[in-house]
């Protein structure tokens, strides 16, 4: 007799699972089409989530320190002049940025001389957070210089010129053309105070910076501190913040010396923008916990259709052993058919909510059609635009596939189970 | 080599005894028996004598509560549910009262199913079935699912199913009982015709007539036990 083949029976098992699902067609479209709702769901929420967090984390990175930021260890708490880069840490960094592993994902590098001061006018002193920039790379990079409601942003040629939050200049009686005192600890441990003159005035709809963010030139706050060309960090903007954790490795190596010597440290925005990761976080696993709860529900369908499927089937199963399956290989017909029923469900669905995505990735979602309150929205201190654009991952597309399957596979699972323990001689009894 | 394997079948007191709520019932009590290769036997008896139990344990679909089994020289009552399995596969085939073919599958695909399990060749599967189809009058209905046969014609293939895998013996348990007598008559004679010329070992259990009368050796069965023995002349 020839020798058996396991590949026969493999064979076999997935022919019988094929042709069972197709018998009860109603039953199995029901359940396949709650699987391509959930799929098509599942991917297009995915990807507008992503999409709508990129927007955030590129708005609120912008306004920050970059999705990647280099600066002095002590910098980030203490904000003091004294703990700037060293000279030779800027040089090094352009250099690393060039590298063609990363340089095709950098869309913009920008310097600051940030320091935490105070802002005067005749008609009183405030609190201030006063960066020198250079309003070219800076206007590449912030929304600010777009946000402007008198005036105009600095140009290259400025020397004594001030951009100011609206809500500071409300508070100091500021106007275009005004004058103001900024005051901070220099480089020498001393208070110095620079003279300079409103030349914009700006409204971002976010009070922390309107009430407390003043732009000058780059040259003129390393004069007035002393700090000569030394910025207190650079940023980087990348095309997509997916690619942030290999570039801070990049960098990181890069900058492996200043970097042992306490002189500088690479953050991605996560670690420097602890609020804004959260933020995101909390909305990710709210998609998630939804997502979870609305697929356990899917799977207690394909539960019901599966383990239906297999109690109208004893005496078939029976059958099945009696010819030579064993109980295991009948497991497997139950659990091939699950499988297949969510695999292609699940795929379906995923390519509907891909096709549907696809149609907005152009043109987004504009989400202030369905709730006026998100023109004016904010979340974890970024200003939220109303128009969302989904972004594609393929990651995002093998996840949903494979937790659809992972769903399916386990709701097989008790049914197929069932199939392997029925009593083959009783099932096949002749009911008179 | 031990006697057993001479036989098709040795049973050595075997009991089935069965639990319902708080009684006992003892299914098939002390049967002891053997059935020779090439042999076409009846085991009789009105309804409840065990003879559909003593069939499903010589099949294997159900383990005695004492005693010992040999079905081809292979013992039966220390085997694991796989290798059971594989024995049912190898040596044994089944015709059911009730039919029991596949419904997803045609004629052709059922009776090739057993011989699919075994990895015959696919020429070789369809050679043998066409060829028991041409024999049992179901030639060009080949395609056909169940559900599109008559009673008789869905048994023919059943037949064909049991046979064409070459097992060692076929159990046919009451094999006629949902058929009409003229398609009972034409089955016993398929039946009759294989055994006669392929040598196939039937073992029916039955209290048809028709086939106590084809059979040459009849065994009766009353209570679980054996009653008599007759080697038809």
């Amino acid at each position: 007799m020839t020798q058996q083949r396991p590949s026969m029976h493999i064979g076999v098992i997935v022919t019988l699972a094929l042709r069972n699902i197709r018998r009860n067609l109603r039953r199995t479209i029901l359940t396949a089409t709650a699987l391509i709702i959930g799929g098509a769901l599942l991917i297009f929420t995915l990807l507008l989530s992503d999409g709508t967090h990129e927007q955030w984390i590129d708005s609120g990175v912008r306004t920050g320190s970059g999705h990647v930021t280099i600066e002095r260890p002590e910098f980030r708490l203490s904000r003091k002049i004294e703990d700037r880069l060293p000279a030779s840490t800027s040089p090094a960094v352009m250099t690393a940025l060039k590298s063609p592993d990363v340089s095709e994902h950098v869309t913009a590098v920008f310097t600051r001389l940030s320091v935490n001061g105070l802002a005067s006018s005749p008609a009183g002193a405030r609190p201030a957070q006063i960066l020198g920039i250079d309003p070219v790379s800076e206007a590449a990079v912030s929304p600010l210089d777009d946000q402007v409601v008198d005036g105009r942003y600095l140009e290259s040629d400025d020397r004594l010129a001030a951009y100011v939050g609206g809500g500071l200049a409300d508070r100091l009686d500021l106007r275009l053309g005004s004058r103001l005192v900024l005051t901070a600890q220099d480089a020498k441990k001393d208070i110095a105070g620079q003279l300079v003159r409103v030349v914009g005035i700006f409204r971002s709809g976010l009070p922390e910076l309107d009430q407390s963010v003043i732009h000058i030139p780059l040259a003129t706050a390393g004069d007035w501190l002393g700090a000569g060309h030394d910025v207190t960090n650079i940023g980087v903007i990348v095309d997509d913040s997916i690619v942030v954790p290999s570039l801070v490795r990049h960098l990181q190596q890069a900058l492996a010396d200043p970097i042992a010597r306490g002189d500088a440290t690479v953050m991605g925005w996560r670690e420097a923008m602890p609020a804004l990761r959260d933020a995101v976080l909390i909305d990710e696993w709210g998609a998630y916990i939804l997502f979870g709860i609305l697929f356990v529900i899917i799977g207690f369908g394909i539960v019901n259709t599966v383990l239906m499927s297999v109690l109208n089937r004893h005496r078939e199963f029976g059958v099945l052993q009696a010819l030579g399956l064993t109980p295991r290989q009948t497991g497997a017909v139950v659990l091939v058919e699950g499988l297949t029923l969510t695999a292609v469900g699940g795929v379906v669905g995923v390519g509907l909510g891909l096709v549907f995505t696809w149609f907005l990735m152009s043109d987004g979602l504009d989400m202030s059609q369905l709730n006026s309150t998100m023109d004016n929205l904010q979340f974890g201190g970024v200003a939220i635009d109303p128009v969302v654009y989904p972004v594609f991952r393929t990651t995002r597309v093998i996840q949903s596939v494979g937790y659809i399957l992972l769903i399916g596979g386990v709701a097989s699972l008790y049914p197929a189970f069932r199939a392997t323990t029925i009593d083959v001689a009783e099932s096949m009894k002749f009911e008179r | 080599m031990s006697e057993s394997n001479n036989h098709a079948v040795r049973t050595d007191a075997v009991w089935k005894v069965f639990k319902q709520e708080a009684e006992e019932v003892q299914a098939v009590r002390d049967v002891s028996l053997t059935i020779g290769a090439g042999e076409f036997t009846a085991i009789a008896g009105p309804s409840g004598s065990g003879k559909t139990t003593l069939l499903n344990l010589i099949g294997g679909l159900t383990r005695p509560t004492r005693g010992q089994i040999w079905v081809a020289g292979e013992e039966l009552s220390q085997m694991s549910t796989g290798a059971l399995a594989q024995l049912r596969l190898k040596q044994i085939g089944f015709i059911f009262q009730a039919y029991n073919l596949l419904p997803v599958l045609s004629a052709m695909e059922n009776a090739e199913f057993p011989m699919l399990l075994q990895g015959v060749e696919a020429r070789e599967r369809a050679d043998r079935v066409r060829r028991l189809f041409a024999r049992t009058g179901m030639a060009g209905l080949e395609d056909r699912r169940p559900g599109k046969l008559s009673g008789g014609q869905q048994q023919r293939v059943a037949i064909v199913r049991a046979v064409a895998s070459k097992p060692a013996l076929v159990l046919a348990d009451e094999p006629t009982a949902n058929l009409d007598s003229s398609s009972s008559e034409s089955l016993l004679e398929v039946m009759a015709e294989l055994n006669l010329n392929l040598g196939v070992t039937f073992v029916f259990a039955t209290h048809d007539d028709r086939v106590m009368k084809r059979a040459r050796r009849l065994i009766r069965m009353v209570d679980g036990a054996i009653d008599s023995d007759e080697i038809k002349t």
